[in-house]
Parts: C-alpha cells; sequence; structure tokens
C-alpha cells in the first residue's frame, strides 16, 4: 500500500513537471484591523523557482511567511483561508507549526547566522530535530549541507570559528546551507539578496538555480531583473491582492494586466 | 517517611521512568515512518512530568492544609503526616509514571506537554512579582486595622503628639501612648525638602553640563565617578551624617554662636541629598538627551549661544521630565531610613526649624519595631500603620512620576 | 564695520549695541558653564569628603595594639599538682599569669581599685591566648617568656593618638596614671602595633579590641547565596515570560507595572513584609539569613527583571526568526539563543542588584538581624547578622573604639561593593555585543 503510492507520487513527479506542492485557496491575512492579503489564491509548482514581486507593502512577504506559518509569531495576525501542502491544510488544527517549519525551510532578507560557529550553526536544526544518530551522521549532514551551498570550499579549513565573521554573501549561503541541513521540500527566501553586493548577488543567485533540482523555491524580491533571471513562475502582488500569476517569461513580456505593465516597466513601485 | 528520603525516592523514580521512556521511544521512532518525531529525550522528560507533577501538587495542596486551623486542631497530623501523606504520594508518582509510559508512541505531541508546563512555570514565577505586591499591601492593611481598633483614625492622622513609648507602662495615666502622627509627616517633609534643596539643583546643573558641555571624555570619567555616590550603602551615609557633618554643623553652630544640635535635620537632609544628586543626574541626563537634537539646532540656527539654548529651549522643553524626575527623587527621600535613623532624632518635634532634631516616619517605624516585644501592641502596629501610608505615598508619587514621564517621552517619539 | 547705513538688510547684527550685548551674552555663557561644572565639582567633593572622613578614621581598624610581657608560666599556678592534667592545664586561672607579669612590671601600684585599673591595660582575651599556648606545648611550663598580648581598647586608643592628652582629666576616659603606665611600657618598647588577624576571624564582641566581622561576613554571604538562589531564577523567568511568550493582555500588563512600582517602593515596607510573612505566618527562625535572603530577594526581584528584560529586548529579532525559521519551537528559540545571548546582560543586572543587595540594612533590622551575636554563624537557619548591620550596630556603641571598627568595617564592605560592580563591569566590557 505505501509503495504503491510512493511509486504514483514518483510517476507523478516524472511524468508532471507543474505538480502542485502549494495550492492556496483564498487567502485572507488580519494585522489586527488592516487586511494584508486579500482572496489570494495561487498554486506553487514542485522542483521550480517561483519568485512573488510587488511594489513595498503589497503582501509579498506576508504571504510567503504564511507557507511556514511564521505569521504565528506575530501578535494580532489571523489568517483566514486554506493553503495546502502536499493536500493537508497547513491551517489544520492536527498540524504542528514546528515540524510544518522543518518541512518549509526559510532564509531572509538580512542573513542572520546565529553568533556561533559555522559548524554550529548548520548543526543546529539537525540536533533539534534529532537527524543525526551520532557525531559521524552529523559531521556529514553539515559537510554535505555545506556543500550543496556551495560553501564548502571557502570554510572547510574553519568550520569553528564564528559564522558572523563571513562576509555577508557568505553568510546568506551559510543561512542557505543551514536551511538545507533540516532535509526541507520547500524554501522560502524572503529577499535573500536585498543585503548583498552584485558579485554576491550572482553566487547566490547560482545556487539558487542548482537548488531547483531538488527543492521547491519560493522567493520574494524587489528587482524585477533577478525574477526574470532565475524563476519560471513569477506573481505579481499589489495592494494584497494578486494581479498577475504565471510563466515568468509571459509576465515580463506580455502581461495581461495593465498594472502589471506598470509595475515591470517601472511606472510605478 | 520524611521529607527527603521521600524525595529521594521520587528522583529515583522519575530517573528511571527517564531512562525507560527515552529506550520505549527510541524503539517506537525507528519503526515510525514519519520525517521528523519528537526525540527520544522528550519522551523522557515527559515521563519524567507525570512522575513528578501530581507529587508536587499533592504536597503543595498538603502544605496549604496544614496552614489552615483545622489541621492545626486535630492531634491526628502526625500520623497521617508519616504514613499516608507519603503512600498516597508514591502511588500518584507510580500511577503517573505506568499511565505516562503506556502512552508513548512517536504520533503524541511531547513537545506540547513539555512546554506547556515551560509555559506554566513561567507564568508561575511572573506571578511572584504580584503576589509581594499584594503581601505587602494585605500585611500592612490588616495589621493597620488591628491598629485603628485600639487607636481612633483621627488621633493618628490629626494629632500633634507622638509618645509611643509610655505605651509599655500600662499602670501609667493615659497609658495608651499617644498616636498624633502630624509631627513625624513635618519631619518626614523638613528632611526631605532640604535633601531636595541640596539634589536638585547640583543634579540637575551636573546633567545639564554633562549632556551639552562635557567632552565625551571627560563624561566617561565623571558619571562613574558620580555613580559611586549612588552606590555607597546608606548605612555608610548614616554614619558620616552622624559622626562627621553632625558633628561639623554643630561646631559651626557654636563658633559663630548659633545653637545647632548635633542630631540636626540639617545634617540629615544634607547627606540624604548627597546620596540622591546621581539618582537627578542621572534621570534629568535621560531626559535632556530625549529632546530632540532639531530643537537645539534651530536654537543655534538663530544664533543662540548655548546656555541661551539650554535656559530657553532645552530646559523649557525637558521640564516635565525633570518634574517627574524630581519626584522620583522625593519618593526616595521620604522612603530612606538608615540616613535618619542614625542621623535624626527619635524625638518627636512639631518644628520647622532645620536647626532643631525631628523624627521621620522611617525612623519611628523602626525605633517601633527593633527589639523584642508584643506584637499585637497599639505600638508595633503603629509601625504598620506608617508604613501603609509610607507605601501609599510613595506608590502615589511614583505612579505620578512614571505617567508625567512617560507622556512626556511620548511627546518626543 | 561702520557703513551700516550703505546696507538695509543685516544693518544691525554688527552694531556697537550689538556687539555690547554679545559681550555681555558671552560673559553670561561662560558663567553658566562654571556653574555647571562648579555643581559636578560639588558633587564630587562631598563625595571626597565622605570617603576621606571614613578612610582617614579606619585604616587604623586594621591594626592593633599589643603588650609584650614577661610571662611567667609557674608550675604553682598552672599546674599545681604537677600531673600535667590537660584537664587541669585547660582550666588554671591564666589571668593571674597576666596580672603578676603586670605586678612585676609596675611592683609600686597598690589599691584593689589602682590593680583593676592596672589589669584592664591588657584585654581578657590575653589569658586565652596563654591558654592555647600551653596547651600547645605543656613544656613552657615553668619557664619565663616575653610574649605580645593584646591590649584593652583604652591602651590601643591612645596609642593610636585616638585620646587627647590636653583635656582635663575629669573629661577623660583614660586617667593620667594610666598614661603613665602607657608612657613607662612606650619607654621600654613594649608597646606595639600588629595586623588585626581578629577583625577578619572572629565574630562581634562587646570589647571593641576583640571584635571582628567574621561573623557579619558569614552572615552576609549566606543571606546573599539565598538572594541569589531565589532572585536569580525568578528574575530570569519572569523577563523571559514577558518579552518571549506574554501575549499583549491586562494580566500582563498588570505585571509590569507591578514590577515598575516595586522598584521603588521603599526598603524598610520590604522589612515588614518580612516580619509578617516570613516571621509571623510562616514562622521562619527570627535574624536567619533564610529570612533575609528571602526579604532581599523579594526586594532584588525587580532589579533583575528590569536588567533582564533589557538585555534580552537587545537580542535582534533575526536571531529569533532564524531559530523558528529552521522548526525550533519559540521556547527553543528562547532558551537555546536568546537566553545564551542575554546572559551577559543579565549577569551583569544581577550582580549590581546582589551588590544593591549587600549594601542593604532597614529591612534587615525589621526581621531581627540586628541583635548581638558573638557566634560565626553555620547555615542559613543559624542567627546571623550582616555587614551593613554590624556597622550600624558599631556605629551605636558608644566606645571610642568602635568608631575605628565601624570605618574600618565599612571599609570592607565598600571594597566587597567596588569588586563586585568592577566584576559587572569587567562583564559588560569582556561580552557586550553590539548588533
Amino acid at each position: 500500500m505505501q509503495i504503491q503510492q510512493i511509486d504514483e507520487q514518483q510517476a507523478a513527479r516524472q511524468g508532471d513537471a507543474a505538480e502542485m506542492i502549494i495550492k492556496t485557496r483564498d487567502v485572507d491575512v488580519f494585522y489586527g484591523d488592516n487586511q494584508a492579503l486579500k482572496h489570494v489564491s495561487l498554486d506553487i509548482p514542485k522542483h521550480q523557482i517561483t519568485s512573488l514581486i510587488g511594489p513595498s507593502g503589497c503582501g509579498k512577504s506576508t504571504y510567503l511567511r504564511c507557507i511556514n506559518r511564521m505569521n504565528d509569531t506575530v501578535d494580532g495576525c489571523r489568517v483566514e483561508g486554506e493553503i495546502l501542502l502536499d493536500g493537508v491544510n497547513i491551517y489544520g488544527p492536527e498540524v504542528d507549526e514546528v515540524l510544518l517549519r522543518a518541512r518549509v525551510g526559510m532564509v531572509f532578507q538580512k542573513p542572520n547566522p546565529f553568533p556561533k560557529s559555522i559548524y554550529d550553526n548548520i548543526a543546529y536544526g539537525p540536533r533539534i530535530h534529532g537527524l543525526a544518530a551520532n557525531k559521524d551522521e552529523l559531521d556529514e549532514i553539515v559537510l554535505t549541507s555545506l556543500e550543496k551551498a556551495g560553501l564548502i570550499k571557502e570554510v572547510q579549513d574553519r568550520l569553528h570559528s564564528s559564522g558572523t565573521g563571513l562576509s555577508g554573501g557568505q553568510q546568506q549561503r551559510l543561512c542557505i546551507a543551514r536551511a538545507l541541513a533540516v532535509r526541507p521540500d520547500i524554501i522560502l527566501m524572503d529577499e535573500p539578496c536585498s543585503a548583498l553586493d552584485p558579485i554576491a548577488t550572482a553566487k547566490v543567485e547560482e545556487l539558487i538555480d542548482e537548488l531547483k533540482e531538488n527543492y521547491t523555491i519560493i522567493i520574494v524580491t524587489h528587482s524585477m531583473q533577478q525574477a526574470a533571471r532565475i524563476s519560471q513562475k513569477t506573481a505579481f502582488f499589489h495592494l494584497g491582492e494578486i494581479v498577475e500569476a504565471g510563466d515568468t517569461e509571459k509576465l515580463f513580456t506580455s502581461p495581461s494586466d495593465e498594472r502589471t505593465q506598470g509595475y515591470i516597466t517601472g511606472r510605478f513601485g | 517517611m520524611s521529607f527527603y528520603p521521600l524525595l529521594i525516592v521520587l528522583l529515583l523514580m522519575s530517573a528511571v521512568g527517564y531512562w525507560f521512556g527515552s529506550k520505549k521511544a527510541l524503539g517506537a521512532v525507528r519503526k515510525s515512518s514519519s520525517f521528523i518525531t519528537p526525540r527520544p529525550h522528550q519522551f523522557g522528560l515527559y515521563v519524567v512530568i507525570w512522575a513528578l507533577v501530581p507529587p508536587v501538587l499533592l504536597g503543595a495542596l498538603w502544605v496549604m492544609l496544614q496552614m489552615t486551623p483545622l489541621q492545626m486542631e486535630t492531634g491526628t497530623s502526625q500520623q497521617i503526616d508519616r504514613i499516608f501523606f507519603p503512600i498516597l504520594v508514591l502511588l500518584a508518582a507510580g500511577g503517573g509514571l505506568y499511565i505516562s509510559i503506556l502512552r508513548i508512541n512517536p504520533d503524541l505531541r511531547v513537545r506540547k506537554t513539555i512546554e506547556g508546563l515551560v509555559y506554566i512555570i513561567l507564568i508561575l514565577a511572573s506571578i511572584v512579582s504580584i503576589l509581594t505586591t499584594l503581601g505587602i499591601v494585605l500585611s500592612l492593611l490588616f495589621e493597620t486595622i488591628q491598629f485603628f481598633k485600639k487607636v481612633p483614625m483621627t488621633e493618628f492622622f490629626f494629632g500633634l503628639n507622638w509618645s509611643p513609648q509610655t505605651a509599655l507602662r500600662a499602670d501609667q495615666v493615659g497609658s495608651s501612648g499617644s498616636f498624633g502622627s502630624i509631627p513625624l509627616f513635618t519631619g518626614t517633609l523638613l528632611i526631605t525638602f532640604i535633601a531636595m534643596c541640596v539634589a536638585v539643583p547640583l543634579g540637575l546643573l551636573s546633567a545639564v553640563y554633562m549632556t551639552e558641555y562635557a567632552s565625551s571624555k571627560f563624561r566617561a570619567v565623571v558619571k562613574p565617578l558620580l555613580e559611586i555616590l549612588a552606590g555607597v550603602p546608606t548605612v555608610v551615609y548614616g554614619f558620616f551624617a552622624a559622626l562627621t557633618v553632625g558633628v561639623f554643623f554643630r561646631d559651626v553652630g557654636d563658633s559663630i554662636g548659633i545653637d545647632i544640635v548635633s542630631e540636626s535635620a540639617l545634617a540629615a537632609g544634607v547627606v540624604m541629598g548627597m546620596m540622591i544628586i546621581p539618582f537627578v543626574s542621572s534621570l534629568s541626563d535621560d531626559i535632556i538627551m530625549a529632546v530632540p537634537q532639531s530643537l537645539r539646532d534651530g536654537s543655534y540656527g538663530l544664533g543662540a549661544t548655548k546656555s541661551e539654548t539650554v535656559r530657553k529651549v532645552i530646559l523649557p522643553a525637558a521640564l516635565p521630565g525633570i518634574v517627574g524626575a524630581v519626584l522620583l527623587a522625593v519618593s526616595r527621600a521620604i522612603g530612606e531610613t538608615m540616613i535618619v535613623v542614625m542621623a535624626a532624632g527619635f524625638a518627636a518635634n512639631l518644628t520647622a526649624n532645620p536647626l532643631e532634631a525631628v523624627t521621620t516616619v522611617t525612623v519611628q517605624i523602626v525605633g517601633l519595631l527593633v527589639g523584642d516585644q508584643e506584637f499585637d501592641s497599639a505600638k508595633t502596629l503603629a509601625a504598620f500603620a506608617l508604613a501603609l501610608v509610607l507605601f501609599v505615598v510613595t506608590l502615589c508619587l511614583n505612579v505620578i512620576a512614571l505617567i508625567v514621564v512617560r507622556k512626556y517621552r511620548e511627546k518626543y517619539d | 564695520m561702520t557703513d551700516t547705513n550703505n546696507s538695509p538688510v543685516g544693518s544691525s547684527w554688527n552694531s556697537d549695541k550689538f556687539m555690547a550685548g554679545l559681550a555681555k551674552r558671552k560673559r553670561s555663557e561662560r558663567r553658566f558653564r562654571l556653574i555647571g561644572l562648579a555643581a559636578i565639582l560639588t558633587a564630587l567633593t562631598l563625595l571626597a569628603i565622605l570617603l576621606f572622613s571614613i578612610f582617614s578614621k579606619g585604616y587604623t581598624a586594621f591594626v592593633q595594639t599589643y603588650i609584650t610581657l614577661d610571662i611567667t608560666f609557674a608550675e604553682s599556678v598552672i599546674d599545681k599538682d604537677g600531673t600535667r592534667d590537660p584537664d587541669a592545664i585547660r582550666n588554671a586561672n591564666y589571668a593571674k599569669l597576666v596580672q603578676d607579669a603586670l605586678r612585676a612590671k609596675f611592683p609600686e601600684v597598690e589599691g584593689r581599685r589602682n590593680l583593676r585599673t592596672l589589669f584592664s591595660l591588657v584585654s581578657n582575651n590575653a589569658s586565652d591566648t596563654l591558654r592555647d599556648m600551653v596547651e600547645q606545648d605543656p613544656g613552657l611550663i615553668g619557664k619565663t617568656v616575653e610574649i605580645p598580648l593584646l591590649a584593652g581598647d583604652d591602651v590601643d586608643m591612645v596609642n593610636k593618638g585616638y585620646i587627647d592628652r590636653d583635656l582635663a582629666e575629669e573629661n577623660r576616659r583614660v586617667k593620667d596614671q594610666e598614661l603613665r603606665w602607657l608612657d613607662i611600657l612606650e619607654e621600654e618598647g613594649d608597646l606595639s602595633l600588629h595586623f588585626n588577624t581578629n577583625f577578619f576571624t572572629q565574630g562581634d564582641s562587646r570589647e571593641p579590641e576583640k571584635a571582628g566581622i567574621a561573623g557579619a561576613m558569614v552572615g552576609s554571604f549566606y543571606t546573599l547565596l539565598i538572594t541569589m538562589a531565589i532572585a536569580f531564577p525568578l528574575g530570569v523567568m519572569t523577563a523571559i515570560y514577558l518579552e518571549e511568550f506574554a501575549p499583549p493582555s491586562k494580566f500582563n500588563d498588570l505585571i509590569e507595572v507591578n514590577i515598575n512600582n516595586l522598584a521603588a517602593v521603599p526598603s524598610i515596607v520590604f522589612g515588614l513584609l518580612g516580619l509578617a510573612i516570613f516571621l509571623n505566618v510562616a514562622h521562619l527562625p527570627r535574624s536567619a539569613p533564610i529570612v533575609g535572603g528571602l526579604t532581599l530577594a523579594l526586594m532584588t526581584l525587580p532589579t533583575i527583571i528590569i536588567a533582564a528584560r533589557a538585555a534580552i529586548r537587545a537580542v535582534p529579532d533575526s536571531i529569533r526568526q532564524a531559530a523558528l525559521g529552521l522548526g525550533a519551537s519559540k521556547q527553543q528559540a528562547a532558551f537555546h539563543h536568546v537566553l545564551p545571548l542575554s546572559m551577559p546582560g543579565i549577569l551583569t543586572g544581577t550582580i549590581i542588584g546582589l551588590a544593591q543587595a549587600l549594601g542593604e540594612t532597614a529591612p534587615l533590622l525589621m526581621i531581627g538581624m540586628v541583635a548581638f551575636i558573638a557566634d560565626i554563624p553555620g547555615g542559613i537557619n543559624d542567627p546571623a547578622t550582616v555587614m551593613p548591620v554590624q556597622i550600624f550596630l558599631w556605629a551605636d556603641s558608644p566606645e571610642r573604639a568602635f568608631v575605628e571598627k565601624t570605618s574600618g568595617a565599612i571599609m570592607v564592605l565598600l571594597a566587597f561593593l567596588i569588586t563586585m560592580n568592577a566584576l559587572a563591569v569587567l562583564l559588560r566590557k569582556k561580552f557586550e555585543r553590539r548588533w
């Protein structure tokens, strides 16, 4: 029975590249009396990069934070509607938000390594979730995570020096490695390059592109060029609503909505 | 079984529970198909909680029962204490162990249980500070009510004569003593006033100089030095006031032909003011700093000098905050005890002359309660009534001061 | 300068009148600045006077006068039967040895009263010293040895120059006769000053020369131990709860307002609380460090909570977010990351709070820690006193020698406080993290 299911899933993965891992249905988010998101419905395809664009305060970060329930930590925040992850409503009563966040990793706008060693930064997630039975397994996880994040060459001889001593770009890749170490299915990125210089940005973008082989990535970005460069799907948010969503290429070349047109040509934003 | 063996048995039981729980959980987790399950040690803690919480609750209930008068009257408590209670506790712990180990399976949300308990402990810790306030209010109020049963309220609040010592001699006429507290309040106010006359100008001017004129180097050296004044224990100030300042004022008085007693209100007040200088200066410092730079810039832009800016712009803008700071300092001075106990007198004089000895509320509280006496005499109860007045007055001053300061800060935020 | 007529704008800023006014304003500016500086200097001068008056009175407390006497360990006094029985040796009349030595030194003194005055030159602790010597080495019996013996407090005061010899005899505590004896002793080099070990190893005493602060130091230690064991965990837990978990609600506002107000409650009120609750309701032992510690813990709690909250608030939110984003629970984020990072700040606040508690006197007077206690307390339930209360007690004692002892004890207390505050500063300097 179980084996059969897995087979089916694998078949689906290979057969249909656009299998939807997240389905959002009519989501409203309120901060106190303020409505930050209005009737948002969006499907996120598996193993692709989806970028969320839009002017400041349009609700794109709010939406991103709904997917791993980081909004729960904000006082007075209320979420209505459904977000289905593999068919399960993540706001359902039986879902533990902590386990959800282990499945849906997150990378933040400003690199935020813990003021601990590089090794401990990455090992923290596996430690709290018990992903490694012993020290060797933990070492293994740390090294593969660093490798996946393309950081291994730069830091392998100083794993036990502080993570805050790295450069901004390295710190951000450390944070990505840290997220990978928990073996998530989905990685949320909230403007991960906005605090980085162009060279570091290029490296992180390259990394994101490689990661889509194995992970579903949702990225909030201010830079339309970045969205166009790296993502397959794009959703344009405006005033708490999704104006337009679809293939990145189509959205940037022939947007169907006037507001999208206005935003990508730089008339407002 | 007495307390410690019982405790040891309980701890042993929970250690066994921890070991057994994590072992069983390890097996269960291995078999589980879920990707992430609670850690075995969390299951261990879960079992420990089940083993320890029921006995602790029982123990708390037990202690509370013993505090009720009912338990004290029935003489059987000894036996119950020794046999019945330990058995009950061990049964509860054993039951908890058994149930929790039975319930172990990988889908159990043990983290929620553990964190729920931690959360409750945190809330209980936070409640201690509320209980402290409640304890202060209730204990003061209770004894004060007793006091007013013996001494009429009108005498206490409006009487001009304070001599509680006569209450000891029961055979004397008017043996109830006299408890008119007006001289204490006037004495307290007099000393506080003198202290403020020293502390407010010195503290405020220091703060102005520090914020507006001093180089950062000067600040870095002088500020900690001033803070030393705040760190010196009050008993040291008391000793200084009694032995050095009081005597000094008396000698100066002698040499110019004025009669100054060595326990004068002046000596106590001046030394208390000295203690409060850093309090006023650091509060005013914060408040002057909070005046926005734009106001200063506006004034300098018109060609005003620094002192003109300070006097005409900064101080008026900071005035409400400074008033708040002074109120806090007054409340500090009113509640100060050791300086006045050591340097002011015990005799209650109704006078406004700073060269004479006066007494204060705190001095009388100490005088009434130090040494052995019956607890329900009017004399000891009077101390509680005085303390209640002290508590209420300082509380009001603080609340007003905090509101004033907060309003002030909001204005510039 | 003078062509003011030519331009209608800016005509007055360099006029003579303006310039005169400017000079006046500059003067007033200088005056104001000087007044500010004077205020600071006054405050610092007051501090200097305070410290000087304590130190100049107190430094002599660390030495004590000894009188060297030729003590003959006469067998007839110590061990009449010659059995060397330890009991006999212990119970012998050693005071007589001292008295005999003094009489040998001053053979002309006669009469009961004069003799008693003579004997009082040496502290009554001398017989204990001699007993200890003989018990250690019974071979001394029969020999004559030169031994420095602790002098009485009057001798000590005279020797340290605290007694004004020009005062008329009837106004003077030490009479001419004693001064004469002391002069003789001085001339023969029999008076000497030794480091005052008793001051650091003995408990309180009615005789100033024997009084020490060891009892009070141990009492302070036990009291602070209790205070720390209770206030630190409670304070940290409250701060964590309020900063990390408390949802905004009326109840939590109440806790917050309450803590701010508790911080400003006069310390003596906490003493009354301790008296009413810990002594009269809970029946804990009077004068014991356990009660003192509990009372001071309640008093220190707000200080620790406020410092701990500030330290926790200083940890940036990005750290919490990072942990939560990895699937840590709120509590894991708080206890694995926020708490360790704020620990230096919390410890700094705690040390400062404990330093306050160490210097606190008034509340302890209320719970009976003001009794005369000669023994060094052996535990948290023994009757004890603490250093500031010991200072208060000595300051109240009439003997001149206690003034010196009080100042000495203050110096020791200040040394402890300075050490603690230096530790706090060091901790802050070393671990302070700028985000």
